[in-house]
């Protein structure tokens, strides 16, 4: 179950003099999962899962096959989250958040 | 040299002359070339002549001269033979065509000598091709016939025909055709085979200045007569035949008849011919004889299928039938397909029935075995028998979707999870001692059968599922063949099939990344854990995994690791969340207070009540739920692994856990994680529901996306390209993409456009 651990030798190499604890936890292998932070799963404005790529973005890495998470997401200061790609897009037409209208403006960017 | 200038000619003693040369061109006699010069120029002069052009008159007595010429030569030719009697030895032919060869030729010079008449005379009354061919209002009826002058050459071979041939047509006609019939038995020695190309040659010459219907002649006279008698030739060798033997025997025969025939038309007619001599014979001897050939290709089938001695022997049959029966097009050969879709389909069920029968634990290797033995011996058989023809090829493929997909009774077809568990089966890590080989054959074989699979998208999960568990607890067996595995599949199903898996598979690369990183952050800030530390970080919406992504609150031992994680990860990225799974982490744990020390792997919430009991023998069932946060059943199955192995003992109380102080195994590797998928397979199979709810969602968007693009559809249109869009998940049924375009329609998507019963227009 050991995969190549990148804290390798065992650093916790405590068997032999302190063992007088009865058990000794060796390494954790452990699994997380990560989504981005937002209120709501769906991009409004391209009505895909935000953590997916959006529509663009996936019909276009058909091209290059695998698919770095480039398509992020946007936060604006109104807290409504959107695909970055989606939101670059619609200021162009309208600065307005199209989900509160309110002026958008950028309050941070997933990573 | 004379002059050019047009003067006064005296035809009587001009053509005297010419006449005499002309006689001795026509009969191929020596000709001084000066005489040839005097003459063409004397042509020339008759051309042109003054007052009056002559050469109307120059042309009307060559033309007598070339009549009295040809009716000598047909008394010559027929000789003394009796013209009603059909002997082709007689020396008919024989005198025919040495007439022939003396006069074509003779006349192909004087053509030359009346050069100037036929440029500057007959060129002007010609009709063009293109009036010929599409008329016009002078030359619309029968071009041919009328008053108008030919070249002289021309003019030549139509008065061969008019006066030679046609007296003699009856006679020629009986004796090529005989001798044709002779020549298909024994071939004649080189001089006859000569003289029979050349009489049928000529009639094909004889006509060749023609623009419409140049072969007309030779159809009439040769190739017509030829196919009725050899028509009659051919049923009467048949019918002996197929009360001689058997419908081997008959096949066999005919097919050296048909290539004995093929070759005499190649010897003796027109290129052009050679189909019809060809459909002459196979109307005859195939056309005629199909109900018969046709009885036999079951039995021809299960014997060329079988694997005994005679099975080369059948398979030649049914291979020459294929290749008889082919040419008449693909409904004489539908019976033959028919019968080899059915039978590759029931030998198909065969192989599958007692493939289900093996245990539940190999039946996968089996099933995906069995359609693969299918698939391989009947495209082998197919392309030996049939050439690997589409139609067999598509046959094969009908049966092998149709076994692969069938279901007994209610039950789901189990070709998906099947093919799924071959897959996750060949790309498991294995002990080294039993090593797969094979492992690229192995997945392209599964590829084989999966491209049959109706429900791809249910083959889908079961993959996905497998995958997930593969690569969250690192037993796949290469990660080259996972990722080649996971291309083959798109490069089959396309990207939004694969989109998923890849992304499961590009978390696993991301996360080596990322252990490298935290270890460069750790030894940056000077930080240490207390235990070693590996973490997969997965993206959520891209695996397929159930279970909670609980708080559980995780032993003190844990909590330095993930809070330093966390940091880590919060500093490295931006607007995440992270939830632990805790039923998928696992921890490796030492077991010091026993004489042995034992490796365990052991899931989160055993670590906890594990470490728990570092200072105590004994604790509680509820105490230790509590601290581990987790409900009822799912804790039962963390601690039912620790009672089984006797690490922990049950105490008087049924609440109380006691450690065993005396444990000893005989392993000193233990795995307490019940299985190792255990978690990830938590969630089952999808109910069928759940399933044609996605499908339903699947539908609808596609339905959208072709509407969006264009706008106004009918009816079937609309149906064909949906289903062509959802043909690499699912095969849908129209009913149900009906119920879609409803729906679409209710929720104002689509409307029924105005005016047109069938139609729909999309609604932005």
């Amino acid at each position: 179950m050991s995969g190549e651990d990148c804290d390798g030798m065992d650093r916790g190499d405590n068997d032999g003099p302190k063992s007088d604890k009865m058990f000794t936890l060796k390494k954790w292998n452990a699994v997380a999962m990560w989504s981005w932070d937002v209120e709501c799963d769906t991009c409004a404005i391209c009505r895909v899962q935000v953590m997916d790529a959006c529509l663009r973005c996936q019909g276009e890495s058909k091209k290059d096959s695998y698919g770095k998470q480039d398509c992020v997401v946007v936060w604006g200061e109104c807290n409504h989250s959107f695909h970055f790609c989606c939101m670059s897009l619609w200021v162009k037409q309208n600065n307005r958040c199209p989900l509160c209208q309110q002026e958008w403006s950028i309050q941070r960017m997933g990573k | 040299m004379m002059s050019l200038k047009p003067r006064h000619v005296d035809f009587q003693e001009t053509w005297a002359n010419l006449k005499e040369t002309v006689a001795g061109v026509v009969g191929l006699k020596a000709v001084d070339r000066i005489v040839w010069n005097t003459r063409f120029s004397d042509v020339y002069a008759l051309c042109v002549a003054h007052p009056e052009p002559l050469a109307d008159r120059l042309y009307d007595e060559t033309r007598n001269f070339l009549e009295e010429h040809v009716a000598s030569l047909l008394e010559r030719v027929r000789g003394s033979t009796t013209l009603e009697q059909s002997d082709h030895n007689d020396g008919l032919l024989d005198r025919y065509v040495s007439a022939w060869r003396e006069y074509s030729q003779g006349v192909a010079y004087l053509n030359s000598l009346y050069s100037y008449l036929n440029l500057q005379h007959v060129k002007r009354q010609k009709v063009s091709d293109a009036e010929i061919i599409y008329g016009t209002s002078a030359t619309v009826s029968c071009p041919e016939q009328d008053a108008r002058q030919l070249e002289v050459g021309e003019l030549g071979l139509d008065i061969w025909e008019r006066v030679l041939v046609r007296p003699l047509s009856a006679a020629l006609t009986a004796r090529i055709v005989s001798a044709l019939h002779a020549a298909r038995d024994a071939p004649p020695d080189p001089r006859h085979a000569d003289i029979i190309r050349q009489a049928i040659q000529s009639t094909v010459h004889v006509r060749s200045f023609r623009v419409r219907s140049p072969l007309a002649l030779y159809e009439q006279l040769v190739l017509e007569p030829f196919l009725q008698a050899a028509g009659e030739q051919h049923a009467r060798t048949a019918a002996h035949l197929l009360q001689e033997g058997d419908v081997a025997h008959y096949m066999k025969h005919v097919l050296a008849g048909l290539e004995r025939e093929v070759s005499l038309a190649q010897r003796y007619l027109p290129a052009s011919s050679r189909e019809a001599v060809r459909a002459c014979y196979e109307r005859a001897a195939v056309a005629a004889h199909l109900p018969a050939l046709h009885a036999d290709v079951d039995r021809l089938l299960a014997e060329a299928s079988a694997d005994d001695d005679d099975a080369p022997q059948r398979r030649e049959d049914l291979s020459r039938m294929y290749q008889l029966v082919r040419p008449l097009g693909p409904a004489a050969l539908r019976p033959l397909v028919d019968a080899a879709l059915a039978h590759a389909q029931a030998h198909g069920h065969a192989l599958l029935s007692s493939a289900l029968q093996h245990h539940k634990d190999e039946v996968h290797i089996h099933f995906v075995e069995a359609i693969l033995t299918l698939h391989g011996k009947y495209s082998k058989l197919f392309n030996e028998v049939f050439g690997g023809a589409q139609a067999f090829m598509g046959a094969l493929d009908k049966a092998c979707s149709a076994v692969v997909n069938s279901r007994s009774g209610e039950e789901a077809c189990r070709a998906p999870e099947l093919v799924a568990r071959y897959c996750d089966w060949v790309l498991r890590r294995r002990p080294a001692a039993a090593p797969l080989t094979d492992v690229d054959d192995k997945l392209t074989a599964a590829i084989v059968v999966f491209k049959y699979i109706d429900d791809k998208d249910i083959f889908q999960k079961h993959y996905a599922r497998a995958l997930a568990r593969r690569l969250i607890h690192q037993l796949s067996y290469s990660m080259e063949q996972e990722e080649s595995m996971i291309n083959r599949l798109k490069a089959a199903c396309g990207y939004e099939f694969t989109n998923k898996l890849h992304r499961m598979f590009t978390d696993v690369a991301v996360s080596a990344d990322l252990n490298a990183k935290f270890q460069q952050y750790l030894r940056d800030n000077d930080l240490t854990l207390n235990t070693g530390f590996f973490i997969q970080v997965l993206q959520a919406g891209a695996w397929p995994l159930g279970g909670p992504t609980a708080p559980l609150a995780p032993p003190a031992a844990l909590e330095r690791p993930a809070g330093l994680f966390e940091q880590f990860y919060r500093s490295a990225f931006s607007g995440r969340r992270l939830a632990w799974l805790h039923h998928l982490c696992t921890g490796e744990l030492r077991v010091r207070y026993t004489p042995r020390v034992y490796h365990l792997t052991a899931s989160t919430p055993q670590c906890a009540l594990l470490l728990s009991l570092e200072r105590r023998d004994a604790t509680t069932l509820s105490e230790a739920r509590a601290a581990a946060v987790l409900p009822e059943d799912s804790w039962e199955r963390h601690v039912r692994p620790l009672l089984d192995i006797g690490l922990l003992l049950p105490g008087a109380d049924p609440d109380e856990l006691l450690l065993n102080l005396s444990f000893s195994c005989k392993r000193s590797k233990l795995r307490l994680c019940a299985s190792p998928g255990h978690g990830a397979a938590a969630s089952p199979p999808d109910p069928p529901q759940h399933r044609d709810d996605d499908r339903k969602m699947y539908l609808q968007a596609a339905i959208v996306r072709i509407m969006k693009q264009r706008k106004v559809l009918r009816h079937t249109e609309l149906i064909q390209e949906v289903v062509q869009q959802a043909r690499g998940s699912f095969a849908p049924s129209v009913a149900i993409i009906k119920k879609c375009i409803e729906a679409l329609i209710d929720k104002q998507y689509l409307e029924r456009a105005p005016g047109a019963l069938d139609t729909y227009s999309y609604l932005a």
